[in-house]
């Protein structure tokens, strides 16, 4: 017992480390990274200065934690000495009043001057930093989150309210599909950088959804969205044209069936295909190959291997309920009234084998994923929930059946992309 | 941080019912009170849902393609360009056209305005001017532009008549109603109709909320602490709207010292402390400090010694002050009579919206991410237009000093826009305006 509690305590440790270690990497500019910002400043207030001494004042209206504070000022202090203005008490006649703010932009470091009546005011501005990842919790299965790296738009801003609906990594590059377009990013760094962009001219909605589906040669894919299909695919580029123009998009208006599940071999024909209802934003339980019963008008659909051979179809109902369809019989799962609207299946081999990602109930600004079994006819929670930097708007199963994407959007309005991958504890 | 200031914080203060999480439904009739009128501007909470702009701002204040997906510039900004979105139509069916945008523009706008002259060229607008015109695009986010129709096919005078994802279908014992626009180009809205319940007392509006005759009612930043005392469910807005005091320059005022010596009269701390409630923020700087980060440089305090001296022996005769709005605004404008009184002024309170009062106190929304274009756009609000070229934060406060100067502009205070929510509505999220955003909001009890 004692043994165990140390193993715990151990944990415990280990966890809080983690947790500080993300918590000063999410200050938002290191003391290395203000050695110019500072010299700049102080090459500024020198030039109205001039040689002399000063008083320097320090107030933090940003979000630079208190205790960085002495060493910005040293930083500041030698600066302003190496352009001769040295800094000296209250009886001081010259005021230098410095104030740590920011914009929507970046950060702001304004220098107030004051020398008897006169005042000055001088400033220099500083990159914004980006907030570090959340850390993922821990049970049974351990779900962990993988941001794809971050997508760079040709204008160099991520636009708000603008919505991602599935993405996919094909061909070595990563196909995003929008609304309204479907862009091409190629790999440049730590990032994807925006190489093509396709208009699509699918119906706008306000709860869009679009489905992408890469081919089993890897080259090509097919794409669904409201009203519309495309088939996009690459070919090596000619004469000497760069490597991102070799891809071709090509859509035309479509009310073809949906592939809602995707057979775990990727090289097969889709398993089940379903009927969307532009108008509303829901498949509309008309589905090919008929499963023998009728089905709810749904929002997502998977298969889940049953313990006793064969697989049974899942599907969460608009009216909210999580519904099983095996041996021609529609039954209701227990446990899944907490369930999003979107799941993703996944074969982790831990646990039950294989596990049914979900976001979570009820309208929040922060969402989570979290593992559940269906053992029989209830879900059995197997993971911790997995905490979601925003409201998770899309979530499927990844090409390698083995995790699942999820699109996400932050608290200000911006899509990202997830990898979520359940992981045996 | 940073990158949260053009959002909507949301403070749910109630507890939200558990039902399972489902994807937004469509249907119902979204039930909204508010005092005012729902087409006043710069708020009013019908003009977004019926009307749409050339461009729009993002929630987090980026400026956004709306009813033209593109445009640019030529002439060192002397001339844009706008291409207009193809197959939209007005509620009746009309095809947008760029002869029907510039109607309404030359409508809306028909002296001073950002433009020389507004053409139409094909699917184009196109705009020209003899000064340089670098915030076009982000003028024409801003209420004032938002596009009518102004003439119907059958040549009759249009009634209200947009693009916009609802549409008027009648205005009866004080409810105006709205239908879903299921056509619209931006998506059909969630809910099927809105009924917007107009001249509602505050009070009123919450006792309907609690009563589950409402769904989305105001709360005026006075009662905030009020609202969470209920328990009620918030959805407040950034400080965005800027409280503030225009003063004319003619007549009366026209000595730059007297208007000096007004701003230095007004006693901030007590409107933010008696009159708001502590809500918001003091400014003395026209744009917010989060937008810019050097609001702080204009001091807000009150110096009455300052004042007196400013005024001197000067006679002014008695002024008159009048504010836009009612219920806070006026309270405020009382307070402020008594404050210029204590500086010697003799002050006399106006009716609401009279013309040519000597200071007048105002309400302005400053949305977007880009403060050139907003203070540009206060210019323009403000009577006084003039393109803001400056880009660097230095210059920009420099410019901002440049106008404050001039005492035409007291800013008093930045606001927060709050609404309240019932526990049947999902999804309200603020526009980058603070006006709630009904098209993506849904029920819960739909099917």
């Amino acid at each position: 017992m004692s043994a165990m509690r140390l193993v715990l305590a151990v944990i415990f440790g280990v966890c809080s480390l983690a947790a500080l270690a993300a918590c000063d990497a999410q200050a938002q500019q290191q003391p290395a990274n203000w050695t110019k910002p500072a010299s700049q400043l102080a090459g500024q207030i020198a030039d109205i200065l001039g040689p002399g001494q000063a008083q320097l004042t320090i107030r933090n209206l940003s979000t630079i934690q208190g205790g960085e504070i002495p060493a910005l000022r040293k930083l500041l202090e030698q600066d302003l000495k190496t352009r001769s203005v040295l800094i000296g008490g209250a009886e001081s006649a010259n005021i230098i009043r410095v104030s740590l703010s920011h914009n929507l932009r970046e950060q702001l470091w304004v220098a107030e001057i004051i020398e008897g009546n006169e005042s000055h005011v001088t400033m220099v501005e500083l990159d914004g930093g980006e907030p570090a990842a959340a850390l993922a919790s821990n049970d049974r299965v351990v779900l962990r989150k993988e941001p794809i790296p971050r997508l760079v738009h040709r204008g160099g801003t991520n636009p708000h309210d603008d919505p991602i609906l599935a993405a996919a990594e094909i061909n070595g590059h990563l196909v995003v599909m929008y609304a309204d377009r479907i862009s091409v990013f190629s790999s440049v760094g730590a990032t994807w950088s925006e190489s093509n962009t396709f208009a699509m001219s699918a119906r706008l909605s306000r709860d869009p959804r679009g489905m992408l589906v890469p081919a089993a040669d890897g080259g090509s894919f097919l794409a669904f969205a409201p009203g519309s299909q495309c088939t996009g695919s690459y070919a090596l580029p000619l004469n000497g044209d760069t490597h991102e123009s070799g891809w071709s998009v090509r859509c035309h208006a479509s009310d073809d069936p949906w592939p809602v599940y995707q057979s775990a071999d990727a090289s097969s024909a889709p398993a089940l295909k379903a009927f969307y209802n532009t108008a509303r934003d829901f498949f509309t339980g008309v589905v090919t190959p008929n499963v023998g019963v009728d089905l709810p008008p749904f929002y997502s659909a998977g298969m889940i291997p049953r313990a006793a051979g064969g697989a049974a179809l899942l599907v969460a109902a608009v009216d909210g309920k999580v519904q099983i369809i095996e041996n021609n019989t529609t039954r209701i799962i227990a446990g899944s009234r907490d369930w999003g609207s979107d799941f993703a299946v996944v074969r982790s081999g831990c646990g039950a084998g294989t596990q049914v990602i979900t976001s979570g109930s009820g309208e929040a600004v922060s969402d989570s994923l979290r593992a559940f079994a269906i053992p029989a006819l209830d879900a059995i929670p197997e993971s911790n929930a997995l905490a979601m930097n925003g409201t998770v708007t899309a979530l499927w199963t990844a090409q390698d059946g083995k995790s699942a994407m999820a699109v996400v959007r932050n608290p200000v309005g911006e899509y990202e992309v997830d990898r979520v991958t359940a992981l045996c504890n | 941080m940073l990158r949260r200031f053009a959002i909507s914080c949301v403070v749910a203060l109630a507890a939200i019912s558990a039902a399972a999480r489902t994807r937004p439904h469509y249907g119902g009739t979204i039930h909204v009170e508010i005092a005012g009128d729902p087409w006043e501007r710069p708020s009013g909470v019908a003009r977004r849902l019926v009307y749409d702009g050339l461009t729009e701002f993002d929630s987090g204040g980026a400026l956004r393609t709306a009813l033209s997906v593109a445009w640019e510039q030529d002439n060192n900004f002397h001339r844009w360009q706008f291409r207009l979105r193809q197959g939209v139509r007005f509620h009746d069916g009309t095809l947008l056209s760029s002869a029907t945008v510039v109607a309404s523009l030359n409508a809306s706008c028909r002296t001073d305005c950002p433009w020389n002259s507004v053409k139409a060229v094909g699917p184009l607008v196109i705009f020209t001017n003899d000064s340089p015109m670098p915030n076009l695009p982000s003028l024409l986010a801003s209420d004032q532009f938002l596009i009518a129709l102004t003439t119907r096919a059958d040549g009759k005078t249009s009634g209200a008549i947009g693009t916009g994802p609802f549409q008027v279908t009648g205005f009866n014992n004080g409810i105006l109603a709205l239908a879903a626009n299921e056509n619209c180009w931006s998506g059909r809205p969630f809910a099927d109709a809105v009924e917007v319940r107009v001249h509602r007392a505050v009070r009123d509006q919450w006792l309907d909320l609690s009563l589950g005759h409402a769904d989305v009612v105001e709360i005026p930043a006075e009662q905030f602490r009020q609202a969470q005392q209920q328990h009620l469910s918030v959805h407040a807005s950034l400080p965005l709207t800027l409280l503030a005091l225009q003063v004319n320059d003619t007549g009366a005022l026209a000595n730059v010292k007297l208007r000096a010596a007004i701003a230095s009269a007004v006693d901030r701390s007590a409107l933010y402390n008696v009159i708001f409630q502590k809500q918001g923020e003091i400014t003395a700087g026209i744009l917010p400090q989060g937008m810019t980060g050097y609001s702080f440089l204009f001091p807000p305090d009150r110096d009455l010694n300052r004042a007196h001296e400013l005024r001197g022996g000067l006679a002014t005769g008695t002024l008159t002050l009048s504010a836009d709005g009612e219920g806070a605004e006026q309270l405020a404008a009382q307070r402020i009579a008594l404050n210029l009184r204590e500086a010697g002024f003799n002050v006399q309170m106006a009716a609401a919206g009279v013309q040519h009062a000597d200071m007048v106190l105002r309400m302005l929304s400053i949305a977007g991410d880009d403060p050139a274009a907003a203070l540009e756009r206060v210019l323009w609000d403000f009577g006084d237009p003039a393109p803001v070229t400056e880009q660097t934060p230095a210059a920009l406060y420099k410019r901002e000093q440049s106008i404050l100067d001039d005492r035409k502009i007291v800013p008093l205070l930045d606001l927060p826009l709050a609404f309240a929510t019932g526990p049947r509505l999902r999804d309200l999220h603020l526009r980058a305006d603070g006006t709630p955003n009904l098209p993506d909001a849904s029920l819960e009890d739909t099917r």
